[in-house]
């Protein structure tokens, strides 16, 4: 008999986390997580567009432009060193964004106002709006890497500055007549729109795929629990219909006199079927937390062994990991299994912790106690007591 | 698995009390009446269905009150309240044992709540410790109160609920005493603390008042801490 029981024991835990496992997500917090990932999926597309644009317009357009006006430049050198910088500048820019690590946005920001500045200074009068002044083009492009993923409001700022500076040099070069002007509006509107048109496609395609995930992972979610519901209403037609036949039984041999009421076996087999009921009346959830479920898997195994179990919840479970739930059940359901006669089994349930416990009039198991008194680890203690006859269980979780 | 004998109802020996049984299963009165009659300190004087029937003036006043919560399918607890506002004492017991079944029924001036499985002790032990206006807190009770997450719920200290949740969990104050390494008497009086700050809590009652003031005699709590208390929350102020 001693030796079959911890074996008895381990298989019955085993058979509870199997059923753990096949219920319900609903622990920790992976909806969230799904939701992040995929808009960081979708997002990772727009920022490798992003640099795709920026480093092939300065490649494609920009080194043609400055080698076929090399000897015009008023310091050409200057100009190859700030191509050079717009680099640099993207670079560093781009290797954050693929890294997902922070730009340090203003000091790059002011730099590549700089490198534009020069670039006005150097470009002569009459290509002032060719591709040759190819900061002002360029420049829309660049700050779009260093500002992702902020509002559209600082990009709009930092195109009124260039602008600003763009019509300086309109007026320092002499073209601020009517058709100069109106070139520089031309320039100004067509180098600015069509950054700020990706930024904000970028940023709504971001919210998009999180929303979209969002609605996904939630559909899921009800799905599992519609799942769920639908299999503890059938665990509880089956226990129903089994508790019908038993307690109709007695109940018929009740009536017919075939039973006798002073029979101690006969009032036990009352109290066992007047249990059973109480805790089929008591389940008021609609889809069982996990650790209410292993709980009651243990219970209905105890009892089909005649052993009459009291189980009692208190409070709302929050949601737990496996190897809490684990650990805060194994213990008592382990014991359980060696219980004779009777057990009382209680769970108090609070946001920030859970105790369960178990009362019982006595194991078959070893009578010096299978467990030290105490073990605690980081998250569940387990306090093991036997006082004479009866023994009591407890695991508590308390959230760290 | 027993209960223990309530402290101080003991120097009431002499005093016999008066008992009424509403319940609207009558199998269910025949089996509480005769688990009282083991107790000679208690006397069932009316029992039926309706409570205004076995209530009425010409019927014996009974010193407490037995009370189904669930009459012909609904719950009476505004009975509980109205019966506690004119200082009646009623157990309310109840195969309804959802916590906030249990809290509302304390809040609405009940001496105690008790399950219906509970058993004969708890049962006889809750009835004598109301006729004093002590309240008894059955282990059904003390879960409720332990899982009680209201946000105007009464502050419980560390052992007060420390000694409610193993109660709840034992149902034996002596394995909680043996736990908690202190006196049974210790135990009872942190259970019987507990209890009588729902008394002070949510809306007031003549029955509260009547657990107050039999608290204060029994030196479990000082007048000044109530009257604090009363100042400090407005009686009016219902519990959400």
């Amino acid at each position: 008999m001693r030796v079959e029981l911890p074996a008895l024991a381990s298989g019955m835990s085993r058979a509870y986390v199997a059923g753990a496992a096949g219920t319900p997500p609903g622990t920790g917090n992976p909806a969230r997580d799904v939701v992040a990932d995929v808009a960081a999926t979708a997002d990772r597309g727009s920022r490798v567009a992003a640099v795709l644009i920026a480093f092939g317009w300065h490649l494609a357009i920009n080194v043609p432009a400055i080698v076929g006006s090399w000897s015009v430049y008023r310091a050409p050198w200057t100009v190859g060193v700030g191509w050079l910088v717009f680099v640099v500048v993207g670079a560093i820019s781009a290797a954050h964004l693929l890294r997902g690590t922070p730009t340090p946005t203003w000091r790059l920001i002011a730099v590549l106002l700089l490198v534009e500045a020069v670039v006005f200074v150097n470009t002569p009068a009459t290509l002032l709006f060719q591709p040759a002044n190819w900061g002002w083009g360029t420049l829309g492009w660049f700050v779009v890497l260093v500002l992702w993923g902020r509002p559209v409001a600082p990009l709009v700022a930092v195109f009124a500055i260039e602008a600003t500076v763009a019509l300086v040099a309109v007026f320092v070069n002499g073209a601020g007549n009517a058709a100069g002007l109106s070139r520089y509006a031309m320039y100004t509107y067509g180098t600015a729109t069509l950054p700020i048109a990706f930024s904000v496609a970028a940023s709504v395609l971001r919210t998009l795929a999180a929303r979209t995930a969002g609605t996904a992972t939630a559909r899921a979610a009800l799905e599992a629990e519609r799942i769920a519901a639908q299999r503890a209403r059938a665990e509880r037609q089956e226990r129903l219909s089994l508790v019908n036949r038993t307690a109709g039984a007695i109940l018929t041999e009740l009536a017919e006199g075939r039973a006798d009421p002073t029979d101690p076996a006969v009032q036990r087999r009352c109290a066992l079927e007047a249990s059973r009921l109480r805790r089929l009346i008591a389940e008021s959830d609609d889809v069982p937390d996990p650790l209410l479920h292993e709980l009651r898997a243990a219970v209905d195994i105890a009892e089909r062994n005649g052993l009459l179990v009291e189980l009692v919840a208190v409070g709302t479970l929050p949601a737990l990991p496996v190897h809490v739930r684990r650990r805060l059940a194994e213990p008592l359901t382990a014991t359980l299994a060696s219980a004779q006669r009777w057990a009382r089994l209680t769970v108090v349930a609070e946001p920030a912790e859970v105790v369960v416990s178990l009362v019982t009039s006595g194991t078959a198991a070893d009578p010096v106690g299978p467990a030290p008194p105490v073990v605690a680890d980081e998250e569940v203690e387990y306090v093991y007591e036997r006082d004479g006859e009866q023994v009591w269980a407890q695991t508590r979780w308390r959230a760290s | 698995m027993g209960a223990d004998p309530v402290a101080g109802v003991m120097t009431d020996t002499e005093k016999r009390f008066t008992v009424a049984i509403i319940d609207d299963h009558p199998v269910v009165v025949e089996g509480v009446r005769s688990w009282l009659a083991q107790e000679p300190r208690l006397i069932v004087v009316a029992t039926g269905e309706d409570p205004d029937v076995v209530l009425a003036d010409d019927q014996p006043m009974a010193d407490v009150i037995l009370l189904d919560l669930r009459l012909h399918g609904h719950l009476v607890i505004d009975k509980v309240a109205e019966l506690g506002a004119a200082g009646r004492r009623v157990v309310v017991y109840s195969e309804h044992t959802e916590a906030d079944v249990i809290l509302s029924v304390l809040d609405a001036g009940a001496v105690a709540f008790l399950a219906k499985h509970e058993g004969r002790e708890h049962c006889v032990t809750t009835v004598l410790a109301a006729a004093s206006d002590r309240g008894y807190v059955p282990p059904a009770l003390a879960g409720a109160i332990v899982g009680d997450r209201r946000s105007g719920r009464p502050v419980l200290s560390e052992k007060e609920r420390e000694a409610l949740l193993l109660w709840f969990q034992s149902m034996s104050k002596a394995s909680v005493a043996r736990r908690m390494n202190i006196s049974e008497h210790t135990v009872k009086q942190y259970v019987d603390r507990a209890r009588i700050k729902y008394a002070r809590a949510g809306r007031p009652a003549a029955t509260k008042a009547a657990l107050l003031a039999r608290a204060i005699e029994d030196g479990l709590v000082r007048a000044e801490e109530i009257i604090d208390y009363r100042s400090y929350a407005s009686p009016d102020q219902p519990t959400p």
